[in-house]
């Protein structure tokens, strides 16, 4: 049913013109329109188009899916020792050499740039306090050291302000993988592994690690307190909170091929406690594809949607075949209608 | 009618998967969104839109109503705007808020979403599930209504570009306004095309039950003023003599406000048990 706006504009008083207000199309609600109702050709239409644009796009993305080559290699478990696994958390804060021997074999060629990522899982970084304990401002420049307020319990020691402060930050993660293959060390390249935006203005080039992790308790990794917080890019990394508790973070990239069946032996340090929450860590090896890495789940998804929709386009071609009927006929209203049926 | 069911649609859509990420974030109130973006989201991405609906929709024009009194009688049976109408709405902003935070959720999988190796932050997630949002629910507003002019194109499609409009100005201001948003679409999300890939399967797949209901009950179980639209459509209602059989047919006794609401209920459903009885019968 129309709604009727009328402009105000009315006649001055004492004149002879009428009152009635000006008429526009667009205030008595005449402008022209597309007035669109969803008959079976159009219906019928929809659901093929979609899935004719679906369909290929599935086994698109799922192709590009599948050319990704991925090695997850879970150590937390298996790094602890033996004799010391009946209480990990005091292995992993104990004072030992935590160093520990990977052996990863390559199922596919995996051509050059190889990203290496650390995988955490039920690792809250996105905890409201975890997320606020920080201080941006005082990540950009050094004049506002002093900006700690919001980085409790890890502000301050001793009245020095830490520079970077907050739990973010301070629970830099610190496990270290040295990669080699047939005895050659691989190398890793750290440089260009953190968001330019994050590089160039978030962090600032004349900051510098202060204080850092010299409280009584040490939640992760230390900093080079001679490299400003835009150079340190595991800190910025770090620093990204991850939007699930699952998640991966890239530590380096590997720039020269890996063929089928090479070995791969990673000499890694396990610092990082995971065991006093029950968290897993994995290494990452993989490759990536225009669409990301290896996530069949676009490809399904589409090819799955774009079949129901071809499925859905024949099911209403065989309902309007089977039962036509005059679509403005009145004997279907639903008081003419035989008992039962909707309104 | 429709302005309300609608705006309940999208706020529940809106919220319920701020609602699921808490979820994900151990319950700790820690909002999937950047603050404005939260803020914003009833002001500029989807308030025009439905101020739009509420003024200028028209399902049928005004010379229909001339034609066929009866469409008074849908608003006093309270056909409109009935609880089964409203849960329905509702429903459905539960399960395309469903929709759009798991399937964010999965093809973010391991956060591995961009060509460049680069990982999936909670900014991106959020950029990423805000934009299925305003699509889901604009799209979701053109496939309700029935009349379009200018104005409504231009609100709908416009509420959508606005909302990569804001996202590339709000990304451009100093990171000490604009925190986590910082160039979040200029550097992360436009350049890779899961981002634009994941944005067109959610619209389509929160958007298909609906288009599918409302295919069906157009052909099968159509409103009055549905069947007004048929006969515009068909070309009957030029036809004096149709219409006038048609208003001939509808002639009844009717009376308005709570007498009527109630009788018309009682209508439909004694006529539900009046099938029942029969079949019982016969049984």
């Amino acid at each position: 049913m129309p709604s009727n706006t009328a402009s105000s504009s009315s006649a001055p008083a004492g004149s002879s013109k009428s009152k009635r207000p000006k008429y526009s199309k667009f205030t008595q609600q005449e402008l022209p329109a597309c007035k669109p109702i969803l008959t079976p050709g159009w219906v019928i239409l929809t659901f093929l188009v979609i899935s004719v644009i679906f369909i290929p796009l599935g086994v698109v993305s799922l192709f590009a899916s599948q050319d990704v080559v991925e090695i997850v290699d879970r150590y937390d478990n298996d790094c602890v020792p033996t004799p010391a696994r009946a209480n990990k958390v005091a292995y992993i804060q104990g004072g030992s050499d935590k160093s520990c021997n990977r052996t990863l074999v390559v199922p596919k060629k995996m051509k050059q740039p190889i990203y290496v990522y650390y995988q955490l899982e039920n690792f809250y970084q996105n905890h409201r306090r975890y997320v606020k304990s920080r201080s941006d401002s005082q990540l950009r420049s050094v004049k506002d050291e002093n900006q700690i307020d919001a980085c409790k319990p890890e502000d301050d020691v001793n009245g020095r302000p830490i520079v970077p402060c907050g739990l973010i930050a301070w629970s830099l993660f610190n496990d270290t993988y040295a990669l080699s293959k047939n005895n050659q060390p691989l190398t890793v390249n750290k440089r260009g592994i953190a968001w330019k935006s994050d590089r160039e203005h978030k962090f600032g080039k004349n900051v510098f690690p202060k204080n850092f992790q010299e409280g009584n308790i040490t939640g992760g990794g230390r900093l080079d307190a001679n490299k400003s917080l835009s150079e340190q890019e595991d800190l910025i990394v770090w620093m990204r909170t991850a939007a699930l508790p699952t998640f991966r973070k890239l530590y380096g990239k590997i720039e020269s091929d890996l063929e089928k069946g090479d070995t791969i032996h990673v000499t890694l340090l396990n610092n990082y406690n995971t065991y006093s929450f029950d968290g897993k860590k994995k290494l990452v090896l993989s490759t990536t594809s225009w669409l990301g890495g290896k996530n069949d789940f676009l490809g399904i998804a589409y090819l799955t949607v774009g079949g129901i929709c071809f499925f859905l386009a024949l099911v209403f071609t065989i309902m309007y075949l089977v039962k036509p009927r005059r679509l403005g006929d009145p004997t279907y209203l639903s008081w003419n209608r035989v008992p039962g049926g909707g309104r | 009618m429709l302005e309300i069911c609608y705006f309940f649609y999208k706020n529940i859509t809106f919220g319920v998967t701020v609602f699921l990420y808490e979820a994900y974030a151990s319950f700790s109130a820690q909002p999937a969104y950047n603050d404005w973006f939260l803020s914003l989201f009833n002001v500029f991405f989807s308030s025009l839109p439905v101020i739009a609906l509420g003024v200028f929709d028209q399902d049928v024009s005004a010379r229909f109503c001339y034609k066929f009194p009866l469409l008074y009688q849908e608003g006093v049976q309270n056909i409109l705007f009935s609880w089964k109408r409203i849960i329905g709405w509702m429903f459905n902003g539960f399960i395309s808020a469903l929709a759009i935070f798991f399937i964010c959720k999965e093809s973010l999988k391991h956060q591995l979403f961009d060509p460049n190796g680069k990982t999936a932050g909670r900014e991106i997630m959020g950029g990423l599930m805000y934009t299925c949002v305003v699509w889901v629910v604009n799209l979701q507003m053109a496939l309700s209504i029935s009349y379009f002019t200018w104005v409504q194109h231009i609100v709908i499609w416009g509420s959508i570009a606005f909302w990569y409009i804001f996202l590339m100005i709000y990304g451009a201001i100093t990171p000490s306004f604009s925190t986590d948003a910082y160039m979040v679409f200029l550097e992360a999300l436009a350049p890779a095309p899961s981002y634009w890939l994941t944005t067109l399967f959610v619209m389509i797949f929160a958007l298909t039950p609906y288009f599918v209901y409302k295919s069906v009950q157009m052909r099968f179980f159509p409103k009055y003023h549905q069947m007004i639209q048929w006969i515009r459509y068909e070309g009957h209602s030029n036809d004096p003599e149709f219409v006038e059989m048609v208003r001939q047919r509808s002639i009844r006794p009717t009376t308005v406000g709570y007498t009527a609401r109630r009788a018309a209920s009682v209508r439909r459903s004694g006529r539900f048990h009046d099938q029942l009885h029969k079949d019982l019968v016969a049984f």
